[in-house]
C-alpha cells in the first residue's frame, strides 16, 4: 500500500497573500474583501512578503532545497468560489523541492515539493437548489506540502500528519485553532492505480478516509475489478469515500506564468531566515546532548518547549543534567502551567535549583521553594501542604512497600496513591501534585 | 463640450460620455480607452459581457491625470478587450476615421486616436498590447507613444495580455505627449511591474542614427513606400544617419506574440462568467458550469471567442511546450536581437502600418490571419516591451494619413519625445475637416 499526502496549511499572515484585506475571521460574509480578492477587472495582485518568508521557513524545516528564483503561475478552472477562475499558485520553480522529513526520528518521508498559493472562497449550500459564496477566505495564503508515496498505512499517515502539524505550528507560530486551518488531500493505491480523496480535515478523518479507501480498493481488486484514477470525496458522517470526477493531471490545468507578479530572487532572503528547532529535533538533541532518557526528553518537550528550554538553563546552572532532569520532570513540570499563565521569571527557578546543587538547601526545602515560587503562594502554606502531602505518601508507602515496585513496572499504579491521599485529605491536593510528590519520593528511594 | 454628443453620433469615438459637461476648474480635458477603470463612468472594454460594470476604483493612469487637473470627458470605443486592428470588434459603436468616415480608425485604441484627431488640444489614454496605439495613431494622422513595458502602472487596466500591455498617449500635438507622459509614469505599489523602472534619463537627447530593417519594406503599399522614402530624406536633412539593415528576427515576433497574448487573454477572460459584475442576467436554474458556458457563449463576441480557443489550445497539456514555452524563448531572442541593433544605432525606423486606413467594406472581407498580419511592424517592439512612437509622415492620393514608427531601447522614451517635437517643426501635419 502506498500513501502520499498533499497538506494545505493556511499561513498566519495578518493580511491576505495578494492584497491588504485582513485574514482574521469576519462576523459577516463578504466583508474582508476588496477588488483584488474578488477578482474585479482591472485589479492586480501584490505579493505579501511575509507569506514568502513562511514558505521559506517551512521549506527549510522540511529540508527542501530552496529555489534561488521563484515565480507564480496561473491555474485555470471554473468554479464559483474561485473569483478570477484562475488560481495564483506555483508550478515551475516552487519555493522548495526535494526534501526529506523524518517520521518519529526514524523513517524518512520524501517531500516532493512545497509551494505557495491562494485559497479560494467558500461555497455554502443553501437548500437543494442554491449555494452562497463567501469570499472572505479568498486570497488567504496557503502552503501546499506534497509528499512522495512513502507512507505505508493509514495509521502511519495519521502519525506523520500529527507530527508534521506539530512541527508546522512550532516553525511558523501557527495558532492552535483546531484543524480548521490545515486540510489534506490523500492519495492512496493498493494496486497500481491511485485515487485521491480531496479536502479531508482532521487527523482522525484522514485515517478513516484512508482506511475506507484501502478496504474498498482491496475488495475491488480481489473481485477482479480495476481501480480507476479518480478524485473522491470523504463523507464524514457516513465514513465513506464517494467518487467525484475522473482525476485530471496537473498539466490539464493549462498553467502559464503569472505575469503580474514578476520573478522573485529569494536566495538572499532564504539565507537570512533560520528555522527554529522543531520539537522532535529538540527532544532528540536533549537526549543526545545531556545523556537523558529519550522518553523523558520527549515528555518535557511535549509539555512545553519553554519547559525544555528551562531544563537547559537549570542544567547549565546546576552543572548536572540528572539533577536538572529530576526537578524539571517533577515539581517544575507539575506546576508549569500555573507558572506560565502567571508569567513568572525562569531565573527564579534556576536560582533555587542552583542553591540546591550548591548544598545550600535541602531536597525538601527545594521542593517547597520551587512550588511556592512557581504558584506564587506563601512558602509556609506551600511547605505545610507539601510536607504534609509528603508525610502522608511516605506513611502510605512504608505501609505498602510493594507499591513502589508496582509503580516502577507500571506507572498507572500511582493511582492507588492518588486514591489514598484524596481520601485522607478530602481532595486538598491536586492529582498532579500528588503524582509529582510520589515520583520524587519514589525516585529518592532508588 | 456641448457639441461632443453630436460629434460622437457621427464618429463614435466614445462608448460613454460624461454626464457632467462642466469644465470650469479643470486645467485640461482628456479621454481614456474603455479598458481603463473609471469610478464615474461605466467601463465595458467594448464587450457586452461587461455591460453595467461600474468599477469602484480609478485606474492609476486616470487617477494621475485627474490629480494633474484633468477632466475625463469620456471613455473611448475599442475592439472588445483590445482584440483587433480596426476597432470593428466593438459591441458599442465602431469609431469612424476623421479623414473619411467610410474608413477605419485602426485599433484597438481606435476611439482614443479618433478623439485625438477630432478635438483640438486633446490628449487621450490608449493601451497597446501588439501595436494598438501606433496603429490608430497612424491611421488617424496623429502622434502616439506606447512607452516601455512597466513605465506606466497597469493598476486599473482590464487585462488583455499582462506581460505585453502598455498604457500610452495619443494627441495631435506631440508636445502633449511630452507634457503628460511624466504625469502617468512612475512607480506604483499597486502594480509591482511598474516598480522596476529607472528614473527618466537626461532630457533632450536626440536620435542621431536609425536603422531601417529591409524586411519592413517587403509588403508595404506603394503609397506607404513613397511617403516613407521621402521621410527618410527629411530625416537625413535633420542630421539623422539612416542605414538599411537586415533584422531577420522580426518575422518570429508575430507568431510568438499571438501565442503569448492569446494564452494570457484566455486566462484573463476566464473570470467573466456572469457573476459579481457586468451582466448577470443568465438563466439561474442552470448548473453553475452550464450557466457560465451559456453566458460566455451569449455575450462574448466572435473575436474574443477565437482568442480564448487559441490561447487555451496553446497552453493545454501536450502543446504547452510546443507553443507557450517556445514563445517565451522567442520573446527573449527578439529582445536580445533588438539590443544588438541598439548597440549600433539609436532607433529602429519603419512605416507604422503597411497600408493607409482601409474602408470598412474591405475589412469585412479580410480573413482573421490577414488582419493579424497587418500588425507585423508594430508587434515586434511590443513583444520586446520597448517604447514605440508613431508620427504622421505623409498622405496618400485620397488624403489618408500615413505614419512611421520609431522604436528605441528599453526606458529610452525621452529621445522619442524629443524627436516627435522636432519632427512636428519639419513635417506639415494636416487636420481633418470636421463637420458634426
Amino acid at each position: 500500500m502506498k500513501i502520499g499526502l498533499e497538506v494545505h496549511v493556511q499561513l498566519p499572515t495578518a493580511s491576505k497573500m495578494f492584497c491588504s484585506c485582513p485574514t482574521a475571521d469576519a462576523d459577516t460574509p463578504n466583508t474582508h474583501v476588496c477588488p483584488t480578492c474578488l477578482g474585479m477587472p482591472g485589479s492586480r495582485p501584490v505579493m505579501n512578503r511575509k507569506a514568502m518568508e513562511y514558505g521559506i521557513m517551512l521549506a527549510k524545516m522540511l529540508n527542501c532545497e530552496v529555489s534561488d528564483t521563484v515565480w507564480f503561475s496561473r491555474k485555470t478552472y471554473f468554479y464559483p468560489d474561485m473569483s478570477k477562475s484562475v488560481q495564483i499558485t506555483q508550478y515551475d520553480n516552487p519555493v522548495g523541492s526535494g526534501g526529506v522529513y523524518s517520521l518519529g526520528g526514524k523513517k524518512p518521508i520524501r517531500i516532493t515539493r512545497i509551494h505557495l498559493e491562494e485559497d479560494p472562497g467558500k461555497t455554502k449550500r443553501v437548500g437543494d437548489q442554491s449555494s452562497l459564496i463567501d469570499y472572505n477566505r479568498s486570497g488567504i495564503p496557503l502552503a501546499e506540502i506534497v509528499t512522495e508515496p512513502d507512507l505505508s498505512s493509514p495509521a502511519e499517515a495519521r502519525e506523520f500528519l500529527k507530527q508534521l502539524i506539530a512541527d508546522i505550528r512550532h516553525t511558523i507560530d501557527l495558532p492552535d485553532g483546531g484543524e480548521r486551518s490545515i486540510r489534506c488531500d490523500c492519495n492512496i493505491s493498493v494496486g497500481k492505480e491511485r485515487c485521491e480523496v480531496k479536502n479531508v480535515t482532521g487527523l482522525r478523518n484522514v485515517e478513516r478516509a484512508l482506511t475506507f479507501e484501502a478496504v474498498r480498493q482491496t475488495k475491488v481488486l480481489k473481485a477482479g475489478g480495476k481501480i480507476d484514477r479518480e478524485t473522491r470525496r470523504f463523507d464524514e458522517e457516513r465514513g465513506v469515500t464517494v467518487s467525484v470526477r475522473k482525476k485530471e493531471l496537473e498539466s490539464d490545468y493549462g498553467y502559464i506564468d503569472e505575469p503580474d507578479l514578476g520573478i522573485f530572487r529569494i536566495g538572499e532572503l532564504a539565507k537570512s531566515i533560520s528555522v527554529k528547532e522543531s520539537p522532535l529535533e529538540m527532544s532528540v538533541r536533549l537526549s543526545r546532548e545531556y545523556g537523558i532518557d529519550s522518553k523523558a526528553a520527549q515528555q518535557i518537550v511535549s509539555t512545553s518547549v519553554d519547559l525544555a528550554k528551562a531544563f537547559e538553563k537549570i542544567a547549565a546552572a546546576a552543572g548536572s543534567a540528572q539533577t536538572a532532569m529530576s526537578w524539571t520532570a517533577g515539581v517544575i513540570s507539575a506546576n508549569w502551567k500555573t507558572f506560565e499563565t502567571g508569567g513568572g521569571d525562569i531565573e527564579g527557578i534556576v536560582g533555587i535549583v542552583k542553591r540546591f546543587s550548591d548544598g545550600e538547601i535541602t531536597d525538601v526545602e527545594t521542593g517547597m521553594e520551587l512550588k511556592a515560587y512557581m504558584t506564587g503562594t506563601d512558602i509556609r502554606t506551600a511547605g505545610d501542604r507539601s510536607s504534609g502531602l509528603d508525610q502522608i505518601i511516605e506513611d502510605y508507602l512504608s505501609a505498602h512497600p510493594e507499591i513502589i515496585s508496582e509503580i516502577r513496572k507500571n506507572g498507572k499504579a500511582v493511582n492507588r496513591i492518588i486514591g489514598h491521599v484524596m481520601e485522607e485529605t478530602r481532595g486538598m491536593h491536586s492529582s498532579s501534585d500528588i503524582v509529582s510528590a510520589a515520583k520524587r519520593i519514589i525516585d529518592s528511594k532508588i | 463640450m456641448a457639441s461632443l454628443p453630436k460629434l460622437n453620433e457621427k464618429y463614435s469615438m466614445f462608448s460613454c460620455i460624461t454626464d457632467d459637461l462642466e469644465t470650469k476648474g479643470f486645467r485640461f480635458l482628456f479621454s481614456a480607452k474603455d479598458n481603463l477603470t473609471s469610478k464615474d463612468m461605466e467601463t465595458r472594454c467594448g464587450s457586452r459581457i461587461l455591460e453595467g460594470y461600474r468599477p469602484v476604483f480609478d485606474a492609476t493612469a486616470i487617477d494621475r491625470m485627474r490629480k494633474a487637473g484633468g477632466k475625463l470627458i469620456g471613455k473611448n470605443s475599442m475592439d472588445e478587450f483590445g482584440f483587433g486592428t480596426f476597432s470593428t470588434n466593438s459591441a458599442f459603436g465602431v469609431p469612424k476615421n476623421p479623414f473619411d468616415p467610410e474608413r477605419s480608425c485602426g485599433g484597438s485604441s481606435g476611439g482614443s486616436a479618433c478623439a485625438a484627431a477630432l478635438i483640438d488640444g486633446h490628449i487621450s489614454l490608449g493601451v497597446s498590447t501588439g501595436g494598438s496605439i501606433c496603429c490608430p495613431a497612424s491611421f488617424c494622422g496623429v502622434y502616439g507613444i506606447a512607452p516601455t513595458y512597466g513605465r506606466v502602472s497597469r493598476y486599473g487596466l482590464i487585462d488583455y495580455g499582462n506581460s505585453l500591455d502598455k498604457i500610452g498617449l495619443i494627441s495631435s500635438d506631440p508636445n502633449k505627449l511630452t507634457e503628460f507622459l511624466p504625469v502617468i509614469s512612475g512607480k506604483d505599489p499597486k502594480d509591482p511591474t511598474s516598480c522596476a523602472q529607472p528614473e527618466p534619463g537626461p532630457k533632450g537627447r536626440k536620435i542621431r542614427s536609425a536603422a531601417v530593417p529591409k524586411e519592413a519594406l517587403e509588403s508595404i503599399s506603394k503609397d506607404v513606400r513613397s511617403s516613407f522614402e521621402s521621410s527618410l530624406e527629411t530625416l537625413k536633412s535633420m542630421g539623422v544617419d539612416v542605414k538599411l539593415t537586415e533584422m531577420p528576427f522580426l518575422k518570429y515576433a508575430m507568431p510568438a506574440y499571438y501565442v503569448l497574448a492569446s494564452s494570457e487573454a484566455s486566462t484573463n477572460l476566464a473570470r467573466y462568467v456572469g457573476m459579481r459584475y457586468g451582466r448577470q442576467d443568465g438563466d439561474l436554474t442552470l448548473k453553475f458550469d452550464d450557466y457560465f458556458a451559456s453566458f460566455r457563449s451569449e455575450y462574448f463576441g466572435d473575436e474574443a471567442k477565437r482568442r480564448i480557443l487559441l490561447g487555451t489550445y496553446a497552453r493545454m497539456a501536450g502543446f504547452r511546450d510546443r507553443y507557450y514555452a517556445k514563445a517565451l524563448k522567442v520573446r527573449l531572442h527578439v529582445i536580445s536581437s533588438y539590443k544588438k541593433v541598439f548597440a549600433g544605432c539609436d532607433a529602429v525606423l519603419t512605416p507604422t502600418m503597411p497600408f493607409a486606413a482601409p474602408r470598412f467594406d474591405e475589412i469585412s472581407k479580410m480573413a482573421p490571419v490577414e488582419s493579424y498580419s497587418a500588425d507585423y511592424l508594430t508587434v515586434p517592439p511590443n513583444l520586446a516591451g520597448m517604447p514605440q512612437l508613431s508620427v504622421p509622415c505623409g498622405y496618400d492620393g485620397g488624403g489618408m494619413p500615413i505614419g512611421m514608427q520609431l522604436v528605441t531601447d528599453h526606458w529610452a522614451e525621452d529621445p522619442l519625445l524629443t524627436f516627435a517635437a522636432d519632427w512636428e517643426s519639419v513635417f506639415e501635419t494636416r487636420r481633418p475637416e470636421v463637420s458634426p
